[in-house]
């Protein structure tokens, strides 16, 4: 399954407007503007100027909260997201709702904390932004990400991601997709919406079980396997008419 | 039609996005009496069970059905299990016992009960699945044809192309056959697309070659261990449940690096 435009002229408007500049502009404009992201449960909220909100927009970081506040807008980020902003684009600081900025390993435990897998759902995250797909939440869809080619309103998206955290520990199964029925459920899910299962193995290559800091991202490697129906009713009919 | 309306609304589930790449059309409920009877063939073809070979040896057959179907040995054509069943099911066989005597359906659904000839009800599900549409099937590891001099044993295994062919005799198939059992996740099936100029002398490479999983999916793991056996011909996984057969190929794809 290939990219599918939405509509004439989606393609080379996308061609002409790359997203690694977007995010260029992005990560300029926020590093200028010394911004600070909220600390908040499992998210992280920034007040943006106008020209961040293009941005962010563009390059589907965050979901725009609606306020009164003006000129401010406020953004709430997933904590890969803001992770991602602050580590690796490095152009937020984090607060905590005592103003104080958190360190990176602050930062990190806390978001361990949250949740085990973070690491690994983190990682693979940003395996996808660092070869520029626009990355957002699929929860919607029954999968962790969904992953477009670019902006959701010139293209459909492609991918329904799941992590697997594979290597960790003696395991003979998967972790996820466990069960046939499992397989069943995701690829129907997948499939109504005209996306591809793309399964991101995340290992981590023996690094601690307790990923005491994000140094040991590095140490991880993705793997990444589509999965897919085959329907010999469907290939038959191709095949009929290729003889 | 009103019967399958019926069947599809107790069914349940009609996604109501965007494509659903797999129809539910299969799913017939049918009332008392309609069940669809197949008819017997008249002038199908015969062959004779060989207990030791847990396989058919074809005495006359009759049809363009074995073109595609059984292997030859020695000029001699043997069907396994699930092509006698298959066979037998449609009414294109007669299957005989030693003492000519014909074996009833029921017994030849013993014999996938007792999994002889390394068969199971599981795969003959798969094998009649896809026969049923065309598909040309083979077991792994198995060639289609093997011709020998006389002084060979009647019935051997090995390759076919150059001189160098291993030979064993009738016991070790049986023996190879029975470890076929033994593994949860096994290549089971060469697939071969539907061909009418197919010929056993010269079957080309397989489409895929099929695993059939009755435990858990695969893990990654599982994948490229028999992925590794394959020699480069794609791999295919299925599973039955139900008498629904569903098939799913792993992919490792590279995902591209977006300007």
């Amino acid at each position: 399954m290939g990219p599918r435009w939405k509509g004439k002229g989606s393609e080379l408007k996308a061609l002409a407007n790359p997203i690694s500049n977007s995010i260029s502009d992005l990560q300029s404009s926020l590093i200028e503007s010394n911004s600070q992201g909220i600390l908040s449960g499992s998210t992280v909220l920034l007040a943006t100027n106008p020209q961040q909100t293009d941005l962010l927009n563009q390059t589907c970081f965050g979901r725009p909260v609606i306020t009164v506040d003006k000129p401010n807008q406020w953004f709430q980020f997933s904590l890969e997201e803001a992770f991602y902003l602050y580590h690796s684009l490095k152009c937020i600081k984090i607060v905590d709702g005592n103003h104080n900025i958190k360190t990176v390993n602050e930062l990190w435990d806390y978001m361990v904390s949250k949740r085990a897998s973070f690491p690994d759902f983190f990682k693979a995250y940003s395996h996808l932004r660092v070869k520029n797909w626009v990355v957002r939440s699929g929860c919607q869809y029954g999968v962790d990400f969904v992953a477009y080619r670019h902006h959701p309103s010139l293209v459909h998206s492609e991918y329904g991601v799941l992590v697997f955290s594979d290597g960790n520990g003696n395991r003979n199964g998967n972790d996820r997709l466990r069960v046939w029925s499992d397989f069943q459920c995701t690829l129907r899910l997948c499939g109504s919406v005209a996306k591809t299962l793309l399964i991101l193995h995340v290992n981590r290559n023996g690094e601690d079980v307790i990923c005491s800091s994000p140094s040991c991202l590095d140490g991880f490697s993705v793997d990444e396997q589509t999965i897919t129906r085959w329907n010999p009713e469907r290939c038959r009919e191709d095949q009929a008419a290729v003889n | 039609m009103e019967i399958e309306d019926w069947a599809a609304s107790s069914a349940g589930s009609s996604d109501s996005e965007v494509t659903l790449p797999d129809s539910d059309n299969e799913d017939h409920c049918y009332a008392y009496g309609d069940l669809p009877k197949l008819q017997f063939r008249k002038g199908g073809s015969k062959a004779r069970w060989k207990e030791e070979l847990g396989m058919a040896e074809i005495i006359s057959n009759k049809g363009r059905m074995w073109i595609t179907t059984g292997i030859m040995r020695s000029g001699k054509l043997y069907s396994f299990l699930e092509d006698t069943l298959f066979m037998a099911e449609i009414g294109a066989l007669h299957l005989l016992d030693e003492m000519d005597k014909r074996i009833p359906l029921e017994d030849i659904y013993k014999k996938v009960a007792e999994g002889v000839g390394g068969s199971s009800w599981e795969s003959f599900e798969v094998y009649r699945h896809l026969k049923s549409l065309g598909y040309i099937i083979k077991r792994h590891g198995v060639c289609w044809s093997m011709k020998h001099d006389k002084n060979v044993p009647a019935f051997v295994e090995g390759e076919s192309e150059n001189g160098s062919e291993e030979r064993v005799s009738v016991t070790e198939i049986t023996e190879l056959l029975s470890t076929m059992q033994i593994k949860d996740a096994r290549l089971v099936f060469d697939v071969y697309p539907p061909n009418s100029k197919f010929r056993k002398s010269n079957p080309g490479k397989p489409m895929f070659i099929l695993c059939i999983n009755s435990g858990n999916p695969p893990t990654k793991k599982q994948i490229k261990d028999l992925e590794g056996q394959c020699e480069g011909i794609p791999l295919k996984f299925c599973y039955v449940e139900h008498g629904r057969v569903s098939f799913f190929s792993f992919n490792e794809i590279e995902l591209a690096v977006l300007p």
